[in-house]
């Protein structure tokens, strides 16, 4: 049995403008020590699938308001607050986007992390202490014992993620989500940040769901990859063949959109028309459709389900890929 | 721990760098410190009491007797005036302190919970701004005098203290607090609207933090610069407001000696030559200590102000 099975999560935004359909209705399960990465531009719903997995979706304005998620056989939509209060940070644990605004500017970081110490592993100031140190020095910070008396403003970018990373890690959860945790940092402090979590992975046996806009990253890190739009998943499928053989419109347009390094001919990197659409107005039908270069008319009333195409490998798309020329030529 | 100790101290001196480069707020608090020293010591320090009437040397101008000269009884003006700073001592943080707790508890519930909680409070305090300050003082003190001086008739054991004048100080003290909350509670509001909206909140929440931990590490505390420098201000305020009050002789009254007692008590005397002593003086302290609780306030915002 899947450790975390996540069953038509439906995730909306009741505003003064209208409802917000952030998630609408999605399906995706995790395995123990598995990774699974989750894709997708700014504003698709990745960020609020997972916060509703956690139950972090501030009510109001925000509801779930369908599907499931089981953790260890477990509805985590149907617990009470005290339960879920529990799971977090004990058993699924989180790490946000920036490093530099996810600490408390006023507490030590020694503090922060015995905060969660103390909250579930019911430990004594000392121990927690003990602990924190510990922690500390896995995610490689030196000097770990001089430095949890530190503040989060005396750490780098880097050095306060891997400060979220060991909060994180406090309670040896099963689950980990990442939620862009590299986007803030430079590129090479992401290589080490990338590194540190993959390494931690397998000596823990944790699971991981990372969140990214950049299918860069997730390519040596992930055995899945999830690609979302608007709310929706349009492809699901191993990392190898989102690589290989993407079947998704949308998927192609985002690695066309990737610089390559073994290119030989020099080429102009693809750009996607057009914009993301309002997710309070969503019209009927798919919603990539005003940007696809493969449209027919079915995809602007029905919005396809998703189908597998071959092992493992699943799209919601009317159009085979393969088979079709685009209908206008790639901007 | 011991290095935590030093981390305190260095802290500390860091704070006070940053205040002190504020002169005019090391003048304020030079004149609050005073304020304090003589409120607490007026006993002492007062070399008449404030009530000895002596009906051969009425209004006399200042002597080596009567440094600041007598009233129209023959009461020496310094010991009442320092008399005057132990009212205001007693006052000013008593009155803060309800208003600005009363403030703190609404504007985080009211920050926190959002939704009717919210309105209601918030609502609430909209209706005390929309009169003014001062009116509405007067209003409540005017309300309640007769029930707290009848309440407090009740306790036999306090009735040195009535005699003191502890009614009008408690009558004072509930007008003001019920008066200055509004501000506190719009203030602390802002903050925890803003702060919860942080990622370090968010980041409390996911490890499973309950919502009174989350108040009080993540938040209370990332709001409390702003809430120093406004407890300051209104320590200032609510001199003023006493002041006021007791001008209109809803506050204070005779012969109990306050600042603003002392002001309305002399106020014939305006054309006497003794005036300077007798009205000016008490109202020059009045406007001085506001002004000094000012400074203060502005030297702790500069002070606990990040980015500086």
């Amino acid at each position: 049995m899947a450790l975390l099975e996540v069953k038509g999560l439906k995730t909306r935004f009741f505003t003064e403008d209208g409802v917000v359909h952030a998630v609408n209705g999605i399906t995706y399960e995790l395995n123990e020590g598995g990774t699974l990465g989750i894709v997708g531009e700014s504003g698709c719903g990745k960020s609020v699938s997972v916060l509703s997995v956690m139950r972090l979706i501030p009510e109001p304005p925000g509801k779930i308001v369908g599907g499931e998620v089981l953790f260890e056989g477990r509805d985590l939509l149907k617990m009470d607050a005290e339960d879920v209060r529990k799971v977090r940070g004990n058993r699924i644990a989180m790490v946000f986007q920036d490093p530099m605004t996810s600490l408390n500017p006023v507490l030590t970081i020694g503090r922060q992390i015995d905060e969660a110490l103390e909250l579930h592993m019911s430990m004594d100031k000392r121990q927690a202490r003990q602990r924190t140190i510990e922690l500390l020095e896995m995610v490689g910070i030196p000097e770990a014992g001089d430095r949890a008396d530190d503040y989060p403003h005396q750490f780098s970018g880097g050095m306060r993620q891997r400060v979220m990373i060991a909060m994180a890690l406090s309670c040896n959860p099963r689950v980990l989500i990442a939620d862009e945790p590299t986007t803030a940092l430079d590129v090479t402090i992401q290589a080490q940040i990338i590194d540190l979590v993959k390494r931690l992975r397998d000596d823990i046996g944790m699971a991981i769901i990372w969140i990214t806009h950049d299918l860069g990253i997730i390519a040596g890190l992930a055995e899945r990859v999830i690609v979302m739009y608007a709310g929706y998943i349009v492809e699901r499928a191993s990392v190898k063949d989102v690589y290989g053989d993407p079947r998704h419109p949308y998927t192609i347009g985002l690695l066309g959109s990737l610089p390559r390094l073994d290119e030989t001919r020099k080429r102009r990197l693809f750009s996607m028309r057009g914009l993301p659409p309002d997710l309070i107005d969503l019209q009927p039908g798919c919603p990539f459709a005003p940007r696809c270069d493969y449209v027919i008319d079915r995809c602007r009333e029905e919005m396809p389900p998703l189908e597998p195409v071959s092992l493992g490998h699943e799209i919601a798309c009317w159009v085979d890929v393969r088979s079709s020329r685009p209908s206008k030529p790639a901007s | 721990m011991a290095e935590e100790k030093v981390e305190q101290r260095r802290r500390w001196r860091e704070f006070w760098r940053r205040f002190s480069r504020n002169k005019l707020a090391v003048v304020g608090l030079v004149l609050v410190f005073v304020m304090f020293f003589t409120g607490i010591f007026a006993p002492w320090l007062a070399p008449y009491s404030y009530t000895d009437q002596n009906l051969d040397a009425v209004e006399q101008m200042p002597s080596l007797a009567h440094p600041l000269g007598t009233d129209e009884l023959g009461r020496d003006q310094l010991s009442r005036i320092l008399w005057g700073a132990r009212t205001a001592v007693i006052i000013a943080p008593t009155a803060t302190f309800f208003g600005v707790s009363l403030g703190l508890l609404l504007g985080l519930l009211a920050g926190y919970y959002r939704g009717w909680v919210e309105t209601v409070i918030m609502r609430f305090a909209d209706i005390l701004f929309a009169f003014p300050g001062i009116l509405l003082a007067i209003l409540i003190a005017a309300t309640v005098q007769g029930r707290i001086e009848a309440w407090l008739k009740g306790f036999e054991a306090l009735e040195g203290f009535v005699k003191a004048g502890f009614a009008q100080v408690l009558v004072v003290i509930v007008a003001l607090s019920a008066v200055g909350w509004p501000g506190m509670a719009r203030l602390v509001r802002g903050q925890v609207l803003s702060l919860r909206e942080e990622q370090f909140v968010e980041a409390a929440w996911a490890i499973g933090a309950r919502p009174w931990r989350v108040i009080r590490h993540h938040i209370l505390p990332n709001a409390m610069a702003p809430i120093v420098v406004s407890v300051s201000m209104s320590m200032g305020g609510a001199i003023v407001a006493e002041a006021g009050l007791s001008f209109m002789g809803i506050g204070i009254r005779p012969p109990t000696p306050s600042w603003g007692a002392l002001i309305i008590d002399n106020y014939s005397f305006w054309r006497s030559p003794a005036a300077p002593v007798l009205l000016w003086l008490p109202a020059l302290i009045v406007g001085a200590m506001v002004a000094a609780f000012n400074f203060v306030g502005d030297g702790l915002n500069e002070a606990l102000s990040p980015g500086w």
